[in-house]
């Protein structure tokens, strides 16, 4: 078995301890014990299929939707076990927000994309929908653009736009954690250049997770970087040392492209 | 790549887009030229009949004009026959324009060889006055030889079937109507003084063979409606007409020999409009009167609102007017169609049931005298320069019109006007009832209770599979059903017309209250499952099996449904439901309804929407579901909030297809609606449908005839329906696949 990291970190929001999971039986995460700094941005990098967007999912149960997906070990949500048969999810994945690789907004308006998750939870005050929307677009950085549209389908903007929708839909429910799984490899460079500024003033209000391949990206963004490998957690802590000064051999290869 | 394999790929790419393009454009060839075929067929129905001239005498007759009492003429347009004073029948071939033969009738009773007055009937019938007021009912008989060597020749003679001696009181009348039908012969006389004399001689053969002779005379005195002006009596000699100078038609009834009763006595036109001759449609049950103003309209008994215990002589059609006061009807005797002849010479030709004006004949010199053949394929007319003109009918299809196809008509011995598909009848003066009104309510019955036991069952169905339960059940699920698609139709129409509706008829209380008791059972399973849900064992089975828990409830409701239904039953409708909707109610069960078409044709429609269905829903991206599902949607708000939008264009087009199959199918509605033309909403009842209504008559419907025309028709009209609904079905798929597009 390979090398456990433990990084201990000061009021973390999530802990995950030895986790485990299987894919119909082939394991894919390895005894996984990290912690999630609260208010920062952590990164999670690796090549291709080493689990980082598995581990993503395991923090709102996303990995509940695919078929054959067992979980052994501890996620704890400030101190709220997660991998818990009995957990209320629609509750968890209001805590935990997620984003998408690719936009996937609602065929239907900015404005009901925005709501979505007020809606579902019963909200039906117009009013505070309006203002919700207002406050969360503009978060997303994406008020003066479609302000006057809000009532045309989102399928209308541009693909850089309709990821910022997705942020400002995530955010509209106000959750803890905001998961991103690589939400900027369908997006030019200009547009990627947005997310990433949205992203630093996110980290105000929100803890981040943000799954990403563009090493600069996570050397930009991120305050903790996380490098896993073939389902392990290989190296955990600050981004400025992991990038400058990795403590693993295989980070360092990583981060250099040698491989991967 | 080399420039030879680069000139091979173009090459077959190529081809493959001709054929392609071929093969599409032939299929959209296909269609519209089975279109046209269809449409060829119907068209001429609304062709209109026309009288061709077919003959004309270039020299006047030799018979004084004035004399003539009647003409007739043979079913193949080739002899005339004229009838005169002095009671001789000339025989003209119109080939060559010669006098063939003559035929002096015998006068009976001794009577001077002179006729007072004629009146012709069908089937070259006439009625004779003799000068010494003895009448004789004669008939012209024309008898076709056909040869090996030579072509066929017409014979002809002069039949008398019935006599009557002078009037004991010795008053000869205006004018007489004499009939002879199985051995009773009729003779009404119009006499100078306004009253009408009957006379009835009957003849019956007892069982030893001992003919006995009876003879009736009554004297009719109608009191009021001033002068007489025409009499006319049906052809079993079973009612007397009459109409009047003031307008008055009077009708009396002769069903019993000895016994005449006045049923009918009214004023026909509230200005007095003189009545100037009467004479009966084809068929006997309608009277055609002709007024002095030129006024053509048809009466028929019908049960009045205010006592519908009788029938009252009521005005019902009212056909083409003529400028002269009327002078003469001759009815068709194949159809409901009626000659009529003005007193300016111009005689119309029109139908009753469609109130359709079919033609006029004006030629120069007024006709005086004219008559329809008996096939009613040519007429014949006297001018007033003693010529005859022969007109041969053509074409046409007097019986259908948009109004008789589409709206309300009156038909003979109905209360009121309806929509009414009776194609056929008994006998040959059946009057068609072809409405395609009922054809259309039908089938739109018919696929409006199969879409509301299918829509729910598919929809419910496919999202449950598609969105619920685990693949592997899916897996399973979905090819049993599409299999259900393969099955014959008529093996559907076979078991539930056979098998499902005498079990539908004897329990139809359990199955109605099987539509409370299931719903409530699975609502009452659910809520008791509630707490069983976190159990261990439960939740090994929860997702995707639940229907397997479900299965022995369903079964328990099954048999509690049974037995409260017929619980039901005895307490409410004292143990006979059927007899409570028939007496109470007043309503029928018919045994194949449209419960047992919902089943059947449901069945058929099922495999279609819920395959279609099925699919869309599995095809709504999975990152719409996913970021539905991350936002803290449960997953029936993820399928009520965004799979059901995303998948809908194609649901609808799921329910438009389904639907369009529901109204062409044909094996099943054939076996199990009972195929009665009725037009009611009682689920109780059966219908026919357009499609099944041309798999009934087509092969009953002579080619070219009106009825096959009509049924080409119809299908024209299911094609056009269910293109229709296509279309609109289309766009509506356009609009919501716009709203509802899936951005890649």
């Amino acid at each position: 078995m390979t090398q456990l990291v433990t990084s201990v970190i000061e009021d973390p929001i999530v802990r995950t301890r030895n986790l485990n999971l299987y894919y119909s039986g082939a394991q894919a995460l390895f005894n996984i014990s990290m912690d999630f700094p609260r208010n920062q941005v952590t990164a999670l990098i690796g090549p291709s299929g080493c689990g980082k967007s598995t581990l993503l999912r395991c923090l709102n149960r996303m990995n509940d939707l695919i078929i054959g997906v067992t979980v052994d070990g501890s996620i704890l949500l400030e101190d709220i076990e997660l991998d818990d048969p009995d957990l209320d999810v629609v509750e968890l994945r209001r805590q935990v927000g997620m984003v998408f690789q690719k936009s996937n907004p609602f065929p239907n308006t900015i404005f009901e994309n925005v709501v979505y998750g007020l809606r579902i939870a019963g909200m039906n005050n117009r009013e505070e929908l309006r203002v919700t929307c207002e406050r969360s677009l503009q978060q997303a950085g994406l008020w003066d653009e479609v302000k006057d549209r809000l009532h045309e389908s989102a399928l209308g903007l541009s693909g850089g736009q309709q990821q910022r929708l997705c942020i400002a839909r995530a955010i509209a429910i106000n959750p803890q954690v905001v998961l991103m799984d690589e939400p900027c490899s369908a997006l030019d460079p200009r547009s990627t250049a947005r997310i990433e500024d949205l992203i630093a003033e996110l980290r105000e209000q929100y803890t981040i997770v943000i799954v990403t391949h563009n090493m600069q990206q996570a050397a930009r963004v991120s305050d903790y970087t996380g490098f896993l490998y073939e389902g392990v957690l290989i190296e955990f802590g600050l981004t400025k040392k992991i990038f400058t000064k990795p403590n693993e051999k295989q980070t360092e290869d990583y981060i250099t492209g040698r491989f991967g | 790549m080399s420039a030879e394999y680069r000139k091979r790929v173009k090459r077959w790419d190529r081809i493959a887009t001709w054929v392609i393009t071929g093969g599409g454009m032939a299929v959209i060839a296909a269609v519209i030229l089975i279109l046209l075929l269809i449409v060829r067929v119907a068209v001429p129905l609304f062709e209109s009949q026309e009288a061709r001239k077919f003959w004309g005498s270039s020299n006047p007759s030799t018979i004084e004009p004035d004399t003539v009492l009647a003409v007739g003429m043979d079913d193949y347009l080739e002899t005339g026959v004229l009838l005169d004073r002095a009671g001789r029948f000339t025989f003209v071939n119109f080939a060559d324009d010669s006098t063939i033969g003559e035929i002096v009738l015998e006068p009976p009773y001794e009577s001077p060889s002179e006729i007072l007055a004629a009146i012709p009937h069908h089937g070259l019938g006439y009625s004779l006055l003799w000068a010494n007021g003895a009448a004789s009912f004669a008939r012209v008989v024309f008898s076709r030889d056909h040869h090996v060597d030579r072509p066929p020749t017409t014979a002809f003679r002069v039949d008398t079937l019935a006599e009557f001696a002078p009037p004991e009181d010795g008053l000869i009348p205006i004018r007489t109507v004499t009939r002879y039908h199985d051995g009773r012969a009729t003779r009404a006389d119009l006499l100078h003084d306004n009253r009408i004399r009957v006379t009835q001689e009957v003849e019956e053969t007892d069982l030893f063979g001992n003919v006995s002779r009876d003879s009736h005379v009554s004297v009719l005195d109608p009191a009021v409606g001033g002068e007489i002006a025409d009499i006319f009596v049906d052809t079993e000699g079973l009612a007397l007409f009459a109409g009047t100078k003031d307008g008055y038609l009077m009708r009396w009834a002769m069903r019993r020999v000895g016994t005449i009763e006045l049923t009918d006595s009214l004023l026909a036109f509230e200005n007095n409009r003189a009545i100037s001759t009467l004479s009966m449609v084809f068929g006997d049950v309608s009277l055609a009167v002709g007024d002095e103003q030129g006024g053509m309209t048809v009466w028929f008994p019908v049960r009045p609102d205010y006592d519908p215990q009788r029938r009252v002589l009521s005005h019902i059609h009212t056909l083409k007017s003529h400028r002269g006061p009327v002078t003469a009807i001759s009815p068709s005797q194949r159809t409901k169609s009626l000659l009529s002849l003005g007193a300016d010479g111009e005689l119309h030709m029109d139908h009753m049931t469609s109130n359709k004006h079919l033609f006029g004949l004006r030629p120069e010199s007024p006709i005086r005298k004219a008559a329809l053949s008996s096939r009613a394929n040519g007429i014949i007319g006297l001018d007033d320069a003693g010529r005859l003109n022969v007109w041969a009918i053509e074409g046409g299809y007097p019986e259908a019109t948009w109004g008789t196809l589409f709206g309300k008509v009156w038909y003979e011995n109905y209360d009121e006007p309806a929509f009414v598909w009776q194609s056929t009848g008994a006998t040959n003066a059946f009057e068609p009832k072809t409405s395609l009104v009922p054809l259309v309510f039908g089938s739109f019955k018919g696929t409006l209770y199969a879409m509301l036991y299918a829509i729910p069952l598919a929809l419910f169905g496919a999202i449950y599979t598609s969105q619920f339960t685990t693949a592997r059940f899916r897996g399973v699920i979905k090819p049993a059903v599409e299999v259900m698609a393969a099955l014959p139709s008529v093996v559907i129409g076979f078991l539930i017309a056979l098998w499902l509706a005498p079990i539908v008829e004897v329990h139809i209380m359990p199955f109605a209250v099987s539509l409370a008791v299931f719903p409530a059972c699975f609502l009452i399973f659910i809520v008791l499952w509630q707490p069983f849900r976190n159990l261990k064992l439960a939740r090994h089975i929860e997702r995707g099996y639940e229907f397997i828990a479900f299965i022995p409830i369903m079964l328990l409701a099954g048999v509690a449904a049974y037995f409260i239904g017929h619980f039901v039953e005895d307490m409410l409708f004292a143990g006979d439901f059927h007899r409570w909707l028939f007496e109470d109610a007043g309503r029928n069960y018919d045994q194949r309804n449209c419960i047992i078409i919902a089943f059947g044709l449901g069945f058929a429609v099922i495999p279609i929407i819920f395959s279609i269905t099925e699919d869309s829903l599995s095809n709504v991206p999975q990152r719409l579901t996913a970021a539905s599902m991350a936002l803290g949607a449960t997953r029936w708000q993820t399928v009520w909030r965004v799979v059901l939008p995303s998948a809908s264009p194609c649901i609808f087009a799921a329910i438009m297809i389904g639907f369009g199959r529901a109204v062409g199918e044909t094996m099943i509605v054939l076996m199990a609606t009972g195929n009665t033309p009725l037009m009611e909403w009682s689920i109780f009842t059966g219908m026919r449908t357009l499609s099944a209504n041309i798999a009934v008559e087509i092969p009953e419907a002579p080619v070219g005839g009106t009825l096959y025309r009509i049924l080409f028709l119809s299908a024209v009209l299911l094609f056009i329906l269910t293109s229709i609904v296509n279309t609109a079905a289309e766009l509506v798929r356009q609009y919501l696949r716009k709203r509802y597009a899936q951005f890649q």
